[in-house]
């Protein structure tokens, strides 16, 4: 096993930091760095200067466009992006969405959308958990049936998505529908590319508890969806789903960005001196520190051509309780501050209360973070997956 | 009885989809919820008969605030009935029973303005001044219910002794800037420019005033506790129900052995931070010695877990839990003001080593 990186691999460490210094848009930096919620457009910058860059495609193969790279160089990426305080890549296009069409899809597919998602052009969203369908995915209930009308032929499609993040900036949503109920529930499903402009598409806006409007539902009532937007096999949508939430796994344990905000908290706790503090503190370095390493353990495996699976799982459950943690300190580093909370977007410029400045963002992100131990499988799921596939029992 | 009479109230009258519609409105408060509070007695009841109020003392209190937990009330009865009422009724200021009786009647607010920007839990530490004629300088931090108050309680030093004061907030000078809170309720940031008082307006000097902020912190620090417990309470059976109606995988996810367990858990934490609550109101009902020890102890109890409870909570709702139009998440929300206030965790349980 090697955890230490190669000389290759430090020489590009060293050009993602030039990147992060010189190309990472500076209107997008000032905001992340000064705790501003950034807008859709910056999302939409930050996203496009990394495909004038050709990192777009960070975990593509080269002959789609991609960059080709090793796990470890992934790894680096990701940990450097979000040292620098970068906002997390939309994953829906080209973490999840892409790779299902690279793979599974046909040549006329991979023309249509792959060079959308790579220049960001296309905004896209995943449409896979129903109001009754969370930890139960295969439980979905969306239904599409197939109509052929003179010459053509589509879906028309009814049901409801829900926690759709940012479905209203969304161009395209990809779906999990049910096209089969007759045999058992995880052969009855496929996996549709539906236009959000499409008639009969309706966005309903969830707000959180941190005040935020992230999430949605998302109802389709009789839309008409092409046939030729059917990735694959009709009833394979299961199959490419579970391709697509091991694609999901990429950057789940958000080392780099944990190490940056613990890295600011801990400057917040040396300065208003607080000794319990600091205590927590140094215990969540040394986890952190624990779970970085058996994330590149993990790595190491891959790139000697094992397959760590539900391994990983490992990373999502401490990953998000890293997250949780370390927004919690910050809500106790804020003392009595933690009191007052004017919701995610902060205070205006001009009525700010005498409090700490991270207090109202340490509060917003502690209330938006509780959602990192429900999505993506629950906490919950991920030990099934555990105590399944690697204790077998 | 009082508890009965309370959660008839909150079942009738101020269900989660009222009290939304409080928190979504222009005012902090129903001001129609504040008149029955009047007419039930309850603005009245915490005060000695002397006073012109009930005599009731810590352990009614306490019932009325674990069930105003458990229904998530923001009405601002700490603010004006605990923290400036109680104040005023335990001081030997001789204007206090006219003032008493307003707030009994629910015609006045008053907003106890106890805690500066530097003082970090300790309300002993004041920097806002009183000078020999009288005039008052500095700015108060989180004063709750402040931009609604008629009237303000302020400490100040004199820069011998400390000193509490009472004046209208449309006194020249004084300027206030109102926030909302995670929990739905606001408070103020407040400053005094020059503010002409004269000797009426001490209510308390030295001795009396120490005591009196220590008296005062403590009974509030009871209530907020109560409240909490009442949370406490209810997460546990919201997510009992819940998890029982929820089904996935073809079954509820309460027949789930782990998620049993969590909410044994869940059950057991109630029942302890129950029982500390009831130790600590009987103590601060009898005005023991010990009392500020043990309701330190509850602080510092219900600070940790509450908060595990009410995350556990939110996380057993799974999506549910974090959408804003559930109740569910907003118990966290409540559990984050009340570990905030007056000390949090780790504050009280030095408390009590000390």
């Amino acid at each position: 096993m090697d955890i230490n990186f190669s000389k290759e691999d430090i020489a590009f460490r060293d050009e993602v930091r030039d990147w992060l210094a010189n190309d990472y848009p500076k209107h997008v930096k000032e905001k992340t760095d000064s705790g501003i919620t950034i807008s859709k457009q910056d999302l939409v910058d930050f996203h496009k200067a990394l495909s004038k860059k050709g990192w777009m495609g960070y975990n593509w193969p080269t002959e789609y466009g991609g960059t080709g790279w090793s796990a470890s160089k992934l790894y680096i990426f990701n940990k450097e992006l979000g040292l620098a305080g970068c906002p997390p890549i939309l994953p829906f296009g080209v973490g999840m969405v892409g790779p299902v069409i690279y793979t599974f899809g046909n040549d006329e597919q991979k023309e249509t959308f792959l060079p959308d998602i790579l220049n960001f052009n296309t905004w896209w969203c995943q449409g896979y958990s129903e109001p009754g369908s969370g930890s139960d995915l295969a439980s979905l209930k969306t239904k599409a049936v197939k109509r052929n009308d003179l010459d053509e032929e589509y879906y028309v499609v009814n049901g409801a998505k829900t926690w759709t993040t940012l479905a209203q900036n969304a161009d395209w949503i990809f779906c999990l529908v049910r096209t089969d109920s007759s045999g058992i529930k995880q052969e009855g499903i496929s996996f549709l590319l539906i236009d959000m402009k499409s008639p009969g598409i309706e966005v309903k806006p969830i707000i959180t508890i941190d005040g935020d409007h992230e999430v949605n539902t998302v109802f389709f009532s009789d839309v008409k969806v092409p046939a030729k937007n059917l990735i694959g096999e009709e009833g394979k949508g299961w199959t490419y789903a579970k391709f697509l939430l091991a694609h999901e796994r990429f950057g789940i344990a958000a080392v780099g960005s944990s190490m940056r905000e613990l890295d600011r908290l801990k400057k917040i706790v040396n300065d208003i001196d607080n000794d319990d503090l600091r205590k927590k503190v140094g215990e969540l370095e040394v986890s952190l520190s624990a779970l970085e390493i058996t994330e590149l353990r993990l790595l190491s495996e891959l790139e000697n051509g094992g397959h760590p699976g539900a391994e990983s799982s490992i990373l999502k459950i401490k990953g998000t309780e890293m997250q949780q943690k370390i927004s919690e300190l910050f809500v106790e580093a804020s003392g009595e501050y933690a009191l007052m909370y004017p919701g995610p977007h902060g205070y205006g410029s001009n009525d700010k209360p005498a409090g700490p400045d991270y207090a109202a963002n340490g509060l917003s992100a502690f209330l938006n973070l509780r959602k990192t131990s429900i999505y993506g499988g629950s906490n919950e799921i991920q030990k099934n997956i555990l105590s399944k596939f690697v204790l077998g029992v | 009885m009082l508890r009965e009479q309370i959660q008839k109230f909150c079942e009738s009258e101020y269900d989660f989809y009222k009290r939304e519609d409080i928190v979504k409105s222009s005012e902090d408060f129903d001001s129609n919820v504040w008149k029955l509070f009047a007419e039930q007695g309850w603005l009245s009841m915490a005060f000695s008969e002397d006073s012109g109020g009930l005599g009731f003392g810590a352990i009614e209190l306490s019932i009325l605030f674990e069930e105003f937990g458990k229904s998530l009330v923001i009405e601002p009865y700490l603010a004006t009935v605990v923290l400036s009422g109680s104040l005023l009724d335990k001081s030997s200021y001789p204007h206090k029973n006219e003032l008493i009786e307003q707030i009994c009647s629910g015609d006045m607010h008053i907003s106890f303005a106890y805690a500066e920007a530097s003082n970090s839990y300790d309300y002993l530490s004041v920097n806002t001044s009183l000078d020999s004629k009288n005039v008052l300088n500095g700015t108060k931090t989180l004063v709750l219910n402040g931009g609604n108050a008629n009237k303000i309680i302020s400490t100040c030093t004199d820069g011998n002794e400390l000193k509490i004061v009472i004046f209208d907030t449309n006194t020249n000078g004084v300027s206030i800037n109102s926030f909302s809170t995670v929990d739905g309720q606001s408070c103020a940031e407040i400053s005094f420019e020059n503010v002409q008082l004269d000797d009426k307006n001490i209510i308390a000097s030295g001795e009396e005033a120490i005591e009196l902020v220590n008296k005062t912190i403590n009974l509030a620090t009871l209530c907020i506790c109560a409240e909490a417990v009442g949370c406490m309470e209810s997460c546990y059976t919201k997510t009992l129900e819940y998890t029982k109606g929820r089904e996935q995988f073809g079954q509820p996810i309460s027949s789930f052995q782990v998620l049993q367990h969590r909410m044994v858990d869940m059950f057991i934490e109630s029942e302890l931070a129950k029982s500390l609550l009831i130790k600590a109101m009987l103590e601060v009902n009898n005005n023991s010695e010990d009392m500020t020890k043990h309701v330190s102890a509850l602080k510092s109890y219900i600070g940790k877990a509450g908060k595990i409870s009410a995350q556990d909570a939110v996380q057993m709702h799974g999506g549910m839990g974090v959408s804003e139009e559930m109740m569910i998440g907003h118990y966290l929300k409540k559990m984050i003001s009340i570990d905030a206030l007056f000390g949090n965790s780790d504050f009280h349980l030095k408390n009590i080593s000390n």
